[in-house]
């Protein structure tokens, strides 16, 4: 079946597909975006549903789960588990040593609406490495190219932060910061005085502090994950769907889940997108000029893959054989925990939705014996709650009392490493296993390799001492690694460069091998770095919906 | 940083290999019955009401309710049936079927005809026993090495917290807290958040 055409199709209504949505529409063209699951809203929101209206009070509903979400189980709480798909619908396969969590949903706003919401810039320490070190290919742009959309993209989502002034983890227009708690000042105190080439900072987020562009500041109910009626964190769903839906020009199509992208032989050319309808489960073709692929690292990549011709035996737009290669996640796992005693007296208000950063340390002026690159730590300081009584002696009306008090304060470092680009973490088409629409699923390759595995140590270190120094008891150190994909950061199946013969995309996420198709989710990026990765990639999309329209204008595109 | 989001609150089921498999049909059978009593899921009456003695025991009413307004039975009760695996919910019920063993070895009836200090005598013993296990588990946790068998008065403690401070009067009434804070700080005197 023959469906409309467009200026624009967006597939994916994410975090990128939302940036490329609002962008495009606002930049004049009729845009269409095909979103794979059903249209949530404000009224699916569950962050003030109070855990006695949940079954299972926060415990999960276990059985459910592992029937129809066994890898979905390792991510959400019972409030949101709603949001992240079945895993008998999506399923994919891995080789049996390489276990990957693939951790999503399909439903409109995508992973914007459970994400975490940490809103990092990069720096050219990010940018310059692959070069100097001869890792994967150098990336096409530096840090002057995106600093311009970092500052756009911020203005527009609301990133709260502390400007730190420090070249490895530039400052962004932040909103107030908010406020750190007693044993957070008292880690900050202590690594400034023990360890000045390290900085603790409030976390940099993309929830309002104050009333901004229509939104209200955050009311530090605290489970952002499970939405927010007050729109005060950024979401595709909250921000900019909204914003794309205001010109006009914007046609958003649910159930739409893309099976592949339609090539012209004749002119070269992305012609339309066939989909297949989520609940008729009919396929329909949409056409367009141009096409932004913003489905997320893994399903682009899936959706070029299966987009094979006779041209592109290999893959849609994979004249580099890139394509599928170089996967990346951040590394997580490593890290340590104590009590930091005394400050009884004093507690934190409100559940505020953030944590610390200790931007990364290692690698910056001097060599750090064993590894490349680094990691920044995440974290933050906390009261025990009821939670210990279980570990305490006692019960009756003494041990309830002794429960009504918070317990002491305990500190926590989680660090999120950099993985390096490598050819053999990938991306195949099991032709075997088809999805529950027919389309055939992907085969993830990945593991952990010695470089990673090394950062993992060193953060367990490096977190101890600094627990150390601020005089924490009790501290134990974690280095069990995290699986590869459960840090939620993949990215690199469709990497930018500057030479077609060894990457996908150029500097503009613009393919090399087809004009009018981009690809500006996370699959884009030459490294990972260690900071978290999506405020780049709506600044690189931003950035890539300029390009475009201006190519389109000037009759280039 | 609450990345996660989750609320763990036991963490994973534990699980129990080579249970007695008469004792599995024999919690099958009572859980067949209890589904016949209106509002139980897997206790049988005598269970429940063991449950809400226990529970009541370990966070009674004060200045505040205690477990058994909360309804804190029902919630283990709602987990037996419904959560755990068979063989970990009938492991748990026969745990509960040792405190009435020890109750008449001890005092010639059961734990719920026990006058408060013999319930209080007993589960001081239980609640020794179940220190032990949570150093065993901590310690087996840290040397990444399997758990010990769970130990019944562990769980039921660990329960009993979990369904009174997620009632809304465990949580509202006991803590004092609200879903959406009055206020926000970094760092206050304890007491602006007890009065909150």
């Amino acid at each position: 079946m023959k469906g409309q055409s467009f200026d624009a199709i967006v597939i994916g209504s994410g975090i990128t597909g939302g940036w490329a949505a609002k962008e495009l529409t606002e930049k004049g063209l009729e845009t269409l975006v095909l979103e794979a699951g059903p249209l949530i809203s404000a009224a699916d929101y569950v962050e003030h549903v109070p855990v006695w209206e949940v079954k299972f009070r926060g415990m999960r509903d276990r059985k459910a789960e592992l029937e129809n979400q066994p890898i979905q189980r390792h991510i959400g709480d019972e409030w949101n588990a709603k949001f992240f798909v079945n895993d008998r619908e999506n399923p994919y396969t891995t080789p049996p040593d390489q276990p990957y969590l693939f951790l999503r949903g399909r439903h409109l706003g995508g992973r914007s609406v459970m994400w975490g919401r940490q809103s990092y810039r990069w720096s050219d320490l990010d940018f310059e490495a692959n070069l100097k070190e001869g890792i994967g290919v150098d990336w096409p742009i530096r840090y002057k190219d995106i600093e311009p959309w970092y500052d756009y993209v911020e203005d527009f989502i609301g990133v709260t932060g502390q400007a730190e002034g420090l070249p490895q983890l530039p400052d962004g227009k932040f909103l107030p910061p908010m406020e750190m708690n007693c044993a957070e000042l008292v880690m900050k105190d202590a690594i400034a005085k023990k360890f000045p080439d390290r900085r603790l900072t409030i976390g940099r987020t993309a929830i309002l502090t104050q009333a901004h562009r229509g939104r209200a500041a955050c009311h530090y109910c605290g489970p952002c994950a499970r939405g927010c009626i007050t729109r005060s964190y950024f979401s595709s769903l909250n921000s900019t769907l909204p914003a794309a839906e205001a010109t006009g020009k914007l046609t958003l199509r649910p159930y739409s889940v893309v099976h592949s992208l339609i090539f012209d032989p004749k002119t070269r050319r992305i012609s339309g997108v066939r989909i297949i309808d989520g609940q008729s489960k009919q396929p329909i073709e949409f056409t367009a000029r141009i096409v932004f692929l913003c489905a997320s690292t893994l399903e682009s990549a899936r959706i070029l893959l299966n987009s094979a011709t006779p041209e592109f035996s290999n893959g849609l737009a994979n004249s580099s054989g890139e394509l599928g290669h170089n996967l990346m996640d951040h590394i997580m796992g490593g890290g340590a925990t104590g009590i930091i005693p005394g400050h009884e007296d004093r507690v934190q208000i409100g559940n505020r939705p953030n944590g610390i950063y200790v931007p990364r340390f290692r690698n910056i002026k001097e060599k750090s014996p064993g590894f490349l690159r680094g990691y920044g730590f995440q974290g933050g300081g906390s009261r025990e709650d009821w939670g210990r009584g279980s570990e305490m002696p006692g019960f009756g009306a003494d041990f309830k009392h002794t429960l009504r008090q918070p317990g002491p304060w305990r500190f926590r470092f989680a660090g999120f490493g950099e993985c390096l680009s490598n050819r053999d973490n990938r991306l195949e088409i099991d032709k075997g296993k088809v999805d529950a629409w027919g389309i055939p699923t992907l085969r993830i390759s990945h593991k952990w390799r010695a470089n990673e595995l090394a950062l993992l140590k060193d953060m367990q270190v490096t977190a101890a001492e600094m627990l150390e120094a601020a005089g924490a008891k009790d501290i134990v150190l974690s280095s069990t690694p995290s699986a590869p994909g459960e840090g939620i950061h993949e990215m690199g199946s469709a990497r930018m460069g500057r030479d077609p013969k060894t990457s996908v995309l150029n500097a503009y996420n613009q393919t090399h091998d087809i004009k009018n198709l981009f690809v500006t989710d996370g699959s884009c990026m030459a490294s990972s770095a260690c900071q978290n990765p999506s405020l780049t990639y709506m600044a690189l999309t931003a950035r890539a919906c300029d390009y475009a329209v201006g190519q389109m204008k000037r009759g280039e595109l | 940083m609450e990345r996660r989001n989750v609320l763990r609150l036991l963490g994973s089921a534990a699980v129990i290999s080579a249970f007695p498999p008469d004792a599995l049909a024999l919690f099958q059978q009572a859980h067949a019955q209890a589904a016949q009593s209106p509002g139980l899921k897997a206790f049988n009456p005598h269970q429940d009401a063991t449950v809400i003695a226990i529970s009541e025991a370990i966070i009674p009413a004060t200045d505040t309710p205690g477990a058994k307004a909360a309804k804190v039975n029902e919630f283990i009760d709602l987990l037996m049936g419904e959560w755990y695996e068979p063989a970990d919910s009938a492991r748990f019920l026969d745990g509960l079927d040792d405190v009435d063993k020890r109750s008449r070895r001890l005092f010639s009836k059961d734990f719920v005809d026990c006058t408060v200090a013999q319930q209080e005598q007993l589960l001081r013993a239980l609640d020794g026993e179940a220190m032990t296990f949570a150093k065993q588990q901590s310690a087996a946790l840290l040397a990444k090495k399997p758990a010990p068998p769970a130990n019944f008065f562990y769980t039921m403690k660990k329960l009993t917290l979990a369904g009174y401070y997620t009632s809304e009067i465990g949580f509202e009434k006991e803590l004092g807290k609200s879903i959406i804070p009055p206020s926000h700080a970094g760092c206050a005197p304890l007491t602006a958040e007890v009065n909150q």
